[in-house]
């Protein structure tokens, strides 16, 4: 069966073993902050209550605000006045049904961005355990093809590794999405996380919270202060290329050989520059980090994963499958970004390359990243 | 099998070979270094690096920092690995391989004899006076 007739009839009910992966979607609290109060000790809700914490859970300051006014899709609201991705049954049909997506990774970024930055270390680790606790009990019961990556308190690497360990055998839990702060991601800081998901065989997943740039704490963007949303977003892999690197010569992959990375909205054509630097840098530099064994082309290829939106459009199609294949067929996954502006949409996205070669990246690669149980 | 016409080149007396550094010798189109490894040997190796040309006999000769554990940092090799001067690619004075990937480049190795204490080059006859073209001896 051709994936393009697959997709194009919509099954109505996609396949959890067969069906697209997709390895970003974003939900939202329904209450905003006040939906955590129930996975909350009382004291801690009291605290947050009394301080009005939920005002100050909003995002970004003026000159990163969307030009449009909303980062998510007006047309995928449930109902009128509700907020996009607050629904999980909404998202079940909007999403998973209408677009044979037999798997989709939840993502909360505003709980990520709490627990970053926004919220101080201690109210991190009740906010992370809270809104992991609301995810598993409020969405993963309603669908199988639910999936979600919980969030830890990277702030607190120690809790963090406790809260996986808490958490983690949850058979819908895909994969741990540690909030970047600003220490790289090859920082011995981070050790006792990725021991703990290597150990529950969990993949991490790097995504920018939207706190970068805006507060203190959060990585800083290369270059200087972006004037504007547009320029913001355009340098927002930046952190990524940072991180990959960081990754790599701090030898995270030699010391946890089974941990898997997941780079997640930072598109796909970044990775290029860096890996092709690194490679040949590598052969002149290597003694300076001898524990990066072998080619950082070649621990790309085994411990790291991007994931494909927001695909690039070069006018010249084939320019983008050349790129794919000089990053990996097998190291994409798909992501729709659903319910925000910027997502792609599976009918539309990667026409360009060959079937297998697609089918790949919509449904088999993620596989290999996600702990799928 | 006929036996392809050498000359000798002289490279000097065999004591002053010393470990650590090359003797260059140029003539004509030829430029070589020769030097003395830790063992012994005596080592002839072409003046252009594999990988974009430099004159690599001008880079360090020493040890190498081999694959190690993480956190880890071990020494190796001293005496046997040459630095080039410009990207610092790490090269084996023994094979002529370069180090650690898993498919080298190499350096251009020339044999040589020792005949009453003075070293010499033997190298294809008239190879001094051809165009040397190639840009890598890999
Ligand atoms: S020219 Fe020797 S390493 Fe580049």
């Amino acid at each position: 069966m051709s994936v393009t007739s697959e997709l194009e009839r919509g099954t109505g009910s996609p396949d959890v073993a067969t069906g697209i992966v997709d390895c970003d979607v974003h939900p939202l609290l329904k209450q905003g902050f006040a939906s955590l109060y129930p996975y909350m000790p009382l004291a801690w809700r009291e605290r947050f209550e009394r301080k009005r914490a939920g005002q100050a859970a909003a995002g970004l300051i003026m000159r990163f605000a969307h030009p449009n006014g909303f980062i998510v899709r007006e047309d995928a609201s449930p109902r009128d006045g509700e907020f996009a991705g607050s629904d999980p049954h909404f998202l079940v049909s909007d999403l998973l049904d209408a677009n044979d997506i037999g798997i989709c990774a939840l993502n909360s970024l505003q709980t990520g961005a709490m627990c970053a930055v926004l919220a101080s270390a201690d109210e991190s680790l009740i906010i992370a355990s809270a809104a992991n606790d609301y995810y598993i009990e409020e969405w993963l019961p309603i669908d199988r093809r639910l999936r979600y990556a919980i969030v830890v308190p990277s702030q607190d690497p120690n809790a963090s590794a406790s809260e996986i360990r808490r958490v983690g055998k949850h058979s819908q839990i895909c994969a741990v999405a540690v909030p970047p702060i600003a220490i790289a991601l090859g920082n011995r800081y981070w050790w006792p996380i990725y021991e703990a998901a290597q150990e529950l065989d969990l993949p991490i997943f790097l995504h920018v919270t939207g706190a970068e740039g805006i507060y203190a704490g959060a990585p800083m963007p290369a270059g200087g202060l972006p004037d504007t949303y547009i320029e913001r977003y355009v340098t927002l892999s930046q952190a990524a290329e940072a991180n990959l690197t960081s990754l790599i010569m701090n030898g995270i992959f030699e010391r946890f050989p089974r941990l898997r990375v997941l780079f997640v909205e930072y598109g796909f054509v970044w990775p290029l520059p860096a890996m092709l630097r690194m490679d040949r840098l590598w052969r002149g530099l290597r003694h300076e980090v001898p524990w990066v064994k072998k080619s950082p082309i070649e621990y790309v290829a085994e411990h790291v994963w991007f994931t494909t939106q927001p695909i690039e459009e070069p006018a010249d199609p084939r320019d983008l499958e050349r790129i794919v294949k000089m990053i990996g067929v097998d190291n994409l996954c798909f992501s729709t970004d659903y319910p925000h502006w910027d997502n792609d949409m599976p009918m539309q996205s990667l026409r360009m390359l060959a079937p297998a070669d697609r089918d790949k990246i919509m449904r088999q690669n993620a596989r290999n990243v996600l702990r799928l149980s | 099998m006929a036996i392809p016409e050498r000359e000798e080149i002289l490279v000097g007396d065999a004591a002053e070979l010393v470990e650590g550094k090359f003797k260059i010798i140029k003539q004509g189109t030829l430029n070589i270094g020769v030097t003395r490894l830790r063992d012994g040997t005596i080592r002839a190796v072409r003046n252009r690096c594999p990988h974009k040309g430099a004159a690599i006999c001008k880079g360090i000769i020493g040890g190498t920092w081999p694959p190690s554990a993480p956190g880890d940092l071990a020494y190796d090799r001293e005496g046997e690995i040459l630095v080039c001067p410009w990207h610092g690619f790490e090269y084996d004075l023994k094979t002529g391989d370069e180090l650690y990937r898993k498919v080298p480049t190499r350096l251009r190795f020339y044999e040589v004899i020792e005949r009453e204490r003075k070293i010499y080059l033997l190298v294809a006859r008239g190879a001094a006076d051809t165009q040397d073209s190639d840009a890598s001896a890999a």
